[in-house]
């Protein structure tokens, strides 16, 4: 588990420095396989039925698989991507990430001292902020859709720990909702791709008031 | 024929589902897709009917995954109303839409069994947030509600709408994630004081909402509290609201404004029931007054200075949510009555409005109220009914929303708030007076462009009109209609959770 919580926090970090589409969606999905695992883990470590399986199953299948693939497919298109703004945003989500590390880590030790699942839970905590970080700082589409992908991993994290999962029809509604998210925000971001030309949203500025 | 309340409860989630699916296929020609999608509508909300004649308010049911109490009675009478509006306003709309000369969609003709399958199945889950006994599922459905809109939002696919989905669709899902969040509390609550039996069951947990930790269930408030209210639309969480509003197509703005924003609602206020008896009622009550205050005083400006008709009902829309959260919080039966009443008015009016927005940009080709006048001389009728919903909208007698905003600013007085009802009054006032200039312009003076003539059809006029007596009749006359005084009572009461 300590393992997996290194690599996790090390793919949060690199999230934040990826500019380049194709490798922030493979850091999605890795990002997702270290879920995935972790799932199992703590589904094998309750009991040996179905729903120890489950989450860990589905992990894999929809966010390991159909929403990179979905995702990767959507971005090989983009190819004469005309660049609008150039100075990005890295640096500060970069050191985002890192305040939000050291406030998960002080949330933790004032909320629970000496809890059990402590660095799952500040971990947790950096990936619900950093996704939240990359939504509102970054421009490109393809980050905010990988933005709220990481927010939404954090939260079932989270509630995988806090709850050894929740009951399996809501889990399958959740499942089924990250999905259609994507596949929603795959239809729209091609859609913006043929109308502006772009997948800059900062181009989208003209609704005011 | 005699139904009992599951065969009807299965009437009612079957008929949409199977349309949608029919329409998607798009093999009906229009004329059939157009009355089958009146049939189908018209026997939802028969089998509603029916459903509200058989169901006793004092007994609720309880299926496996399906509960229906008053409240959710309440919720399915006017979702059922808007579906009926809806399925038959919307062959004008669409004719309108489609036409060959003006119409936006034209070059789209194909896409109306599209706009029949989403918008059918967006009615659908919606009906589904009110049936479900689950919050955990009531959080799942809420979240379809937010991306199947966002296709319908989007529809047109201009710029503009994407950019308004967009907005949408990334904000309302991190606010529903906060909201998943905070049902994932609720339900650590529920395994550390009362186990896993009935996972996150709505009636379980009502019946045991004494035995929670109040000081987690206020950290699962909060989250859930912004994760809702951003769905509502509740400033500062607000910032999609307008834009999407205005950039769906009418009708679609309509059924977002009326029923999805009355479904985020009930679901915060089933939420808030659990939690109401552990954290107590002052701290719920400082955070809905606040919140529903502090959105109308943030609707109030844009009003004024708005050129753009339909976001100006937008906020307007945002006045009224304002307002109900802000009677919820006030915890007295009078207030939580007429809140009740009021999320049926305001749907029934708001309904109107856009669709007849949606006329008036038909009309003249442009969203901006600056550039309209004389409507009263050009297009009478689309005026006249235009005015009416106004009239009816700024809660001025005999209409619906004057007897329940009225009965709701009562509650501010007689619950010890007196000066937060003054505040009130005198935002509502801004508010009245900011709409009244816009609409009073559009309407008078002399006519500077060339309209497209009278769009506004015969049905069109019937429903519309039918929609505002209906709110009238039961507002006015609720002390005579038992069954809907019953049912509004026992929901109050489930509202006020027994605190009060």
């Amino acid at each position: 588990m300590d393992y997996l919580v290194v690599f996790l926090v090390l793919v949060v970090f690199l999230q934040t420095r990826v500019t380049d589409l194709k490798r922030a969606v493979i850091c999605l999905a890795s990002q997702s396989v270290i879920i995935a695992i972790a799932c199992f883990v703590i589904g094998f470590s309750h009991g040996n039925d179905i729903h120890a399986v489950m989450p860990g199953v589905l992990t894999i299948i929809v966010k390991v698989i159909f929403i990179p693939g979905a995702v990767y497919r959507l971005v090989k298109k983009l190819k004469n991507e005309r660049e609008i703004v150039s100075a990005s945003n890295v640096n500060y989500s970069t050191m985002a990430a890192a305040l939000f590390l050291v406030m998960g880590y002080a949330l933790v030790e004032r909320l629970m001292p000496g809890a059990a699942g402590r660095d799952i839970v500040a971990s947790s905590i950096l990936m619900i902020m950093t996704g939240l970080s990359l939504m509102v700082l970054r421009k490109r589409a393809i980050i905010q859709i990988c933005g709220l992908i990481t927010l939404e991993n954090g939260i079932y994290l989270l509630g995988l720990l806090m709850t050894e999962g929740l009951p399996l029809v809501v889990e399958l509604g959740v499942f089924l909702d990250v999905l259609i998210a994507v596949v929603v925000l795959v239809i729209l971001t091609s859609r913006m791709r043929l109308s502006f030309m772009t997948t800059d949203t900062s181009v989208m500025k003209k609704l005011k008031g | 024929m005699n139904f009992d309340i599951r065969e009807l409860i299965y009437i009612i989630l079957a008929l949409p589902l199977i349309f949608s699916a029919v329409s998607a296929t798009n093999f009906l020609g229009k004329d059939v897709l157009h009355w089958l999608n009146r049939l189908v509508a018209t026997g939802v909300g028969a089998a509603i009917i029916a459903l509200l004649l058989t169901f006793d308010a004092d007994i609720p049911f309880a299926g496996q995954y399906i509960y229906l109490d008053a409240l959710s009675m309440w919720m399915l009478i006017i979702i059922g109303t808007l579906y009926f509006a809806f399925a038959w306003t919307s062959k004008a709309y669409l004719d309108r839409d489609t036409n060959k000369r003006y119409g936006y969609l034209r070059r789209f003709g194909y896409l109306e069994g599209r706009f029949y399958a989403l918008s059918h199945i967006f009615v659908w889950i919606m009906l589904l947030v009110v049936l479900v006994n689950n919050l955990g599922l009531m959080w799942v459905t809420i979240e379809a509600t937010t991306l199947v809109s966002a296709l319908l939002v989007a529809f047109k696919f201009t710029r503009n709408s994407l950019e308004a989905t967009w907005k949408y669709v990334m904000v309302c899902t991190v606010g529903i994630c906060l909201a998943l969040l905070g049902t994932i509390i609720v339900y650590y609550i529920q395994l550390n004081t009362m186990g896993s039996e009935n996972a996150l069951n709505w009636l379980y947990l009502y019946e045991h909402s004494k035995m929670m930790d109040p000081a987690m269930a206020k950290f699962a408030l909060c989250f859930l509290f912004v994760g809702y209210g951003t769905k509502i639309g509740l400033a500062p969480m607000h910032s999609w609201l307008p834009d999407a509003y205005s950039e769906a197509p009418a009708l679609t703005s309509g059924l977002l404004s009326g029923s999805l924003c009355s479904c985020a609602v009930y679901v915060l206020i089933r939420n808030i029931i659990i939690l109401m008896p552990s954290i107590g009622i002052d701290f719920i009550s400082g955070l809905c007054l606040f919140f529903g205050l502090f959105t109308i005083a943030v609707a109030v400006p844009f009003v004024v200075v708005q050129r753009d008709i339909k976001r100006m009902l937008a906020y307007s829309s945002m006045e009224n949510f304002g307002l109900m959260m802000a009677a919820f919080g006030l915890f007295v039966p009078v207030a939580a009555q007429a809140m009740l009443l009021n999320l049926f008015n305001h749907a029934l009016v708001k309904f109107s409005l856009f669709y007849m927005a949606g006329t008036v940009i038909g009309e003249y080709g442009t969203k901006n109220m600056m550039r309209i006048h004389g409507m009263m001389v050009q297009v009478p009728r689309s005026a006249t009914f235009l005015l009416l919903g106004i009239v009816a909208l700024l809660g001025m007698p005999p209409f619906g929303i004057f007897f329940s905003k009225f009965y709701m600013l009562y509650g501010f007085f007689i619950s010890d708030h007196p000066w937060l009802g003054v505040l009130t009054l005198v935002l509502l006032a801004g508010m009245l007076i900011g709409i009244l200039y816009h609409v009073m312009r559009m309407l008078g003076g002399r006519p500077k462009r060339k309209a497209a003539g009278e769009l506004f059809g015969f049905i069109d006029s019937l429903v519309i009109a039918g929609l505002l007596i209906f709110g009238f009749v039961v507002s006015a006359g609720l002390g005579e209609i038992t069954i809907l005084n019953h049912l509004l009572n026992n929901a109050a009461k489930i509202v006020l959770g027994g605190v009060a």
